[in-house]
């Protein structure tokens, strides 16, 4: 069979099948012979099959035939695979291009209109790659051709072409080979003129010193054979001719040669001097890219630190949104069974793992580090401040004020005031509706937020997810005692206390009385707090019964150092060590000028577990062990009092009157890093990303701890230094010497 | 030395198999390396344009045209060396338009003015040809038709 097209083959193998029905199988039977095969035994098969074929083909030819005509018409209908062959073969887009371009000078017209039928007779194939070229003409052309600088306009190109092109060792190679010939001739001789060296015949001499003057210059690597010991003279006073003409300076080469070889050499050097250049030039152009490189890979880190920050902030948000899952889930179990439900309960949760719970949906629009809330009403600098959640309540106290305020964050109005303190309040907790305050009067104080003033006004603000709780109060609230043991391990035992104050009238709920004098810093979980007072002591308490459960005295601490080794602690705050007496610092001046007595012994406590960390007035961050009451450990460095501190499971942050804030490891006990300000540290918060921290200055300091940049927030923000400050999310309040309480975006 | 350029002569010596083998290695070493130096890069080019093959010389200015992209400072001299490079190719218009944006920065520039004159004497020699040939079509259509007009005005 002739070559039918493909698709047609089988067809054509019915057709035969059918044609020949009685036609003998061949032995391996069935279909897979071939035609001929089938056909062989009919004579005029073949023939036939030649003409039936190209009955078939005819057509095909046809058609192909006309198919070129077409496609030359109307190249609109040409198969792609025409197109292809067309493109590669014609150098039509080039031409058109030319001609394009031609038009612009009239005085080539004429050229390119008789060139045109030239290229396409010829027979140049015109590349894709000779197109590409064509085409970047003009974008080169446009480009700006600056005036050549640097190396550029030292050592032209076909200057370093020339210098290094294989060809510029010619000339060294060239007189090598000259003197290598005459030394191979004579090798054997070598051999003796090494041990025969020495002996100078006046000629020689001169031509020796000449060539090793050129050896010199040239800089060449001295061949073996090259080698001329100088010292070697006079070695042996009986050398021979012969010794001395087997070196390769000993031969005669003429004074046209020498002068010739000078001059390449001397075109060598300059060659040399060539490359050098370009390579110093490539190093600087590197060393140039290199920078160019570093600047890009720092930012790259850069954008890399912001996508962890992302991440954080993100495993913080659903933290978050768990932890409210869990509460809700909670408390619709606790709505399904009443009785089980007590007065005052809410899911614990740690202050620093506040989810978003109650995030008004514009929060995050507003700008971060703006202050998009003032709260005036105080009259004295701010000394404590805390809030149950963002957009919750707030209670802050100022100097000289026995009452501390209560306020919606949510309407930015003041509720009511806590009776009850006699003297300014020093310290303030707040978790959810329970407020805990400390006072000069050296009395903690309980309190229930919900009963501030007006009541009923109160809990129509309330929380959503407190109103279950809320609404049962009537009938559940009282709740008996639990008594619990101390610890951290207790959930409801605020139900107690918050049962029997149902009892009492006005929303202090509790009196803790034990402390000589006036408390400084409280910190409570749960049922369990812990105070620090000026009478240099601090004291555990049980929640639930209002007991003092453990006193544990600074001084006997400072007196019985129990870090091994560190019986002589440097770097104490000299004034405040041990001294029996009232504790009385001025504090460093603030950015305005002003000062004041700093009087609170225990600047900060802060708990986990039965791990308690204090930051005294003797500048020493000390830990403690709350189920034996003893240090065991104490971080010394700060040469100031410690004002504030705060820990997590790697880091103990404390900030100090020594204007510096201390990142401790807490593994090592050993300073992780220090921050230093400008003036005093007087309240610090921080978390995984971020320090922030009141210095005494009017603007907030916020440190990113993973790009380590400082920032200050300024906007609308106080018009005296910042004292107090505490943030939860991007929600924070800050309290400063200009009696007003900040409310920020973050 | 800006002006030190090769004259157009220059660019018809080719250099030898070997030493543009030597060139086309370190430039490839170069590459495979990951940084190529200008002067490499220009040298496998030169050599490349020197070179008497067609396809060597449209990579030796495709090559140019790199070196003249990314290096600015170079860029004066590259004129040049493109203007040669497509004289060497053929491509008049474009080797004419190189140099002539060389000759308007320097205007006294010996090897561009030469370049100049041999492009136009070649484009004049290919016109020459192009209007023979040209003329040559004419004739002879010119006589085919007026061979078809006389057998039709025979009929």
């Amino acid at each position: 069979m002739a070559n039918p097209p493909e698709g047609l083959r089988p067809k054509d193998r019915e057709k035969d099948k059918k044609k020949h029905p009685r036609a003998p199988l061949p032995p391996d039977g069935g279909m897979a012979g071939s035609s001929s095969a089938s056909t062989s035994g009919q004579g005029g098969g073949p023939s036939k099959f030649e003409v039936v074929s190209r009955a078939i083909m005819s057509p095909f030819h046809r058609r192909n035939d006309s198919n070129k005509i077409l496609s030359e018409l109307a190249p609109v209908i040409m198969t792609p695979r025409m197109m292809n062959a067309a493109a590669t073969v014609s150098s039509r887009p080039q031409e058109r291009l030319r001609n394009e371009t031609s038009t612009n000078s009239r005085a080539v017209d004429f050229a390119t209109l008789g060139r045109a039928p030239l290229r396409t007779l010829g027979s140049r194939r015109i590349t894709s790659r000779d197109l590409q070229i064509v085409e970047a003409t003009e974008e080169l052309l446009d480009a700006d051709v600056p005036e050549p600088e640097g190396v550029a306009s030292n050592v032209s190109l076909l200057r370093g072409f020339n210098a290094t092109i294989p060809s510029a060792e010619k000339g060294r190679s060239r007189r090598r080979q000259i003197r290598n010939v005459d030394v191979g001739e004579k090798l054997g001789l070598k051999q003796l003129g090494m041990s025969a060296r020495g002996l100078m015949v006046d000629e020689e001499e001169e031509e020796r010193q000449l060539e090793r003057e050129r050896e010199h210059e040239a800089q060449s690597v001295a061949s073996e054979d090259d080698v001329v010991v100088v010292g070697g003279r006079g070695k042996k006073g009986k050398g021979k001719k012969k010794g001395r003409e087997s070196l390769s300076a000993g031969k005669m080469f003429g004074k046209e040669e020498l002068t010739r070889q000078t001059s390449e050499i001397l075109l060598d050097k300059e060659n040399l001097h060539v490359k050098r250049a370009l390579i110093e030039n490539e190093i600087a152009e590197i060393t140039h890219k290199i920078e160019t490189l570093d600047k890009i890979r720092a930012k790259l880190e850069n954008d890399l630190l912001k996508l962890q920050e992302d991440e954080l902030e993100l495993d913080d948000e659903l933290e978050g949104v768990k932890e409210q899952l869990a509460a809700e889930r909670a408390n619709t179990v606790g709505h399904h069974h009443k009785t089980a439900t007590p007065l005052l309960h809410i899911v614990p949760s740690s202050r620093r793992r506040k989810g978003p719970a109650f995030l008004p949906s514009e929060h995050d629009d507003l700008p971060p580090g703006v202050a998009f809330m003032t709260l005036e009403g105080h009259i004295t600098p701010i000394t404590a401040l805390d809030f149950s959640e963002p957009y919750g309540t707030l209670v802050t106290a100022s100097q000289e004020d026995s009452q501390p305020r209560v306020w919606d964050l949510l309407t930015g109005e003041e509720i009511g005031r806590l009776r009850g303190h006699h003297g300014s309040v020093k310290c303030i907790q707040v978790e959810d509706q329970i407020c805990l305050t400390g006072g000069e009067d050296g009395n903690v104080r309980i309190w229930d937020l919900r009963k501030v003033d007006d009541e009923d006004d109160w809990e129509g603000e309330g929380e959503v997810v407190n109103l279950s709780d809320v609404a049962e109060e009537g009938d559940e609230g009282e709740g008996e005692m639990v008594e619990r043991p101390n610890g951290v391990g207790g959930k409801s035992i605020r139900s107690g206390t918050a049962g029997s104050a149902t009892e009492k009238s006005g929303p202090c709920v509790r009196l803790l009385e034990g402390h000589t004098k006036a408390v400084s810093t409280l910190y409570f979980e749960d049922d369990c707090l812990v105070t620090g007072a000026s009478d240099k002591t601090l004291r555990q308490w049980d929640l639930s019964t209002g007991q003092c459960v453990m006193t544990m005295d600074i001084l006997w601490a400072i007196s019985h150092p129990t870090s091994p080794g560190s019986s002589t602690l440097p770097g104490y705050f000299p004034g405040a060590a041990a001294a029996a007496g009232s504790f009385a610092v001025p504090t460093p001046p603030y950015a305005d000028g002003s000062w004041e007595m700093y009087q609170d012994f225990v600047g900060a406590v802060q708990f986990w577990g039965y791990a308690l960390v204090s930051g005294s007035g003797d500048g020493a961050v000390r830990m403690w062990d709350m189920r034996t009451g003893q240090t065991h450990r104490t971080l010394a460095g700060h040469t100031g009092p410690v004002t504030c501190l705060q820990f997590d499971e790697m880091h103990v942050m404390s900030g100090s009157l020594d204007k510096t804030i201390r990142i401790w490891d807490l593994r090592s006990g050993g300073i992780f890093e220090t921050l230093k300000y400008d003036h005093a540290v007087t309240s610090l918060q921080f978390d995984t990303r971020k320090v922030v921290a009141a210095t005494g200055e009017n603007g907030i300091k916020i440190y990113n701890r993973t790009t380590m940049q400082n920032s200050t927030l300024l906007t609308n923000g106080h018009t005296r230094p910042v004292e107090k400050l505490r943030y939860m999310d991007r929600f924070m309040v800050s309290g400063g010497r200009d009696a007003t309480v900040k409310v920020w975006a973050l | 030395m800006t002006t030190e350029l090769p004259y157009a002569a220059d660019a018809e010596v080719s250099l030898s198999y070997d030493e543009l083998e030597v060139l086309r290695s370190q430039y490839e070493r170069e590459v495979a390396a990951g940084h190529v130096t200008v002067q490499t890069k220009f040298n496998y080019s030169w050599g490349l344009v020197k070179s008497p093959i067609r396809d060597d010389q449209v990579e030796g200015v495709r090559l140019l045209q790199e070196i003249y992209r990314s290096e600015p400072t170079r860029r004066r001299e590259c004129l040049y060396y493109l203007a040669l490079g497509h004289y060497k190719m053929g491509n008049y218009e474009d080797a004419r338009k190189f140099n002539a944006l060389l000759m308007d920065k320097e205007p006294t520039n010996m090897q561009a003015l030469s370049l100049g004159t041999l492009i136009d004497k070649k484009v004049a020699r290919e016109g020459y040809i192009g209007m023979a040939l040209a003329g040559g079509a004419a004739a002879v259509g010119a006589i085919l038709l007026a061979t078809v007009i006389r057998r039709a005005s025979r009929k």
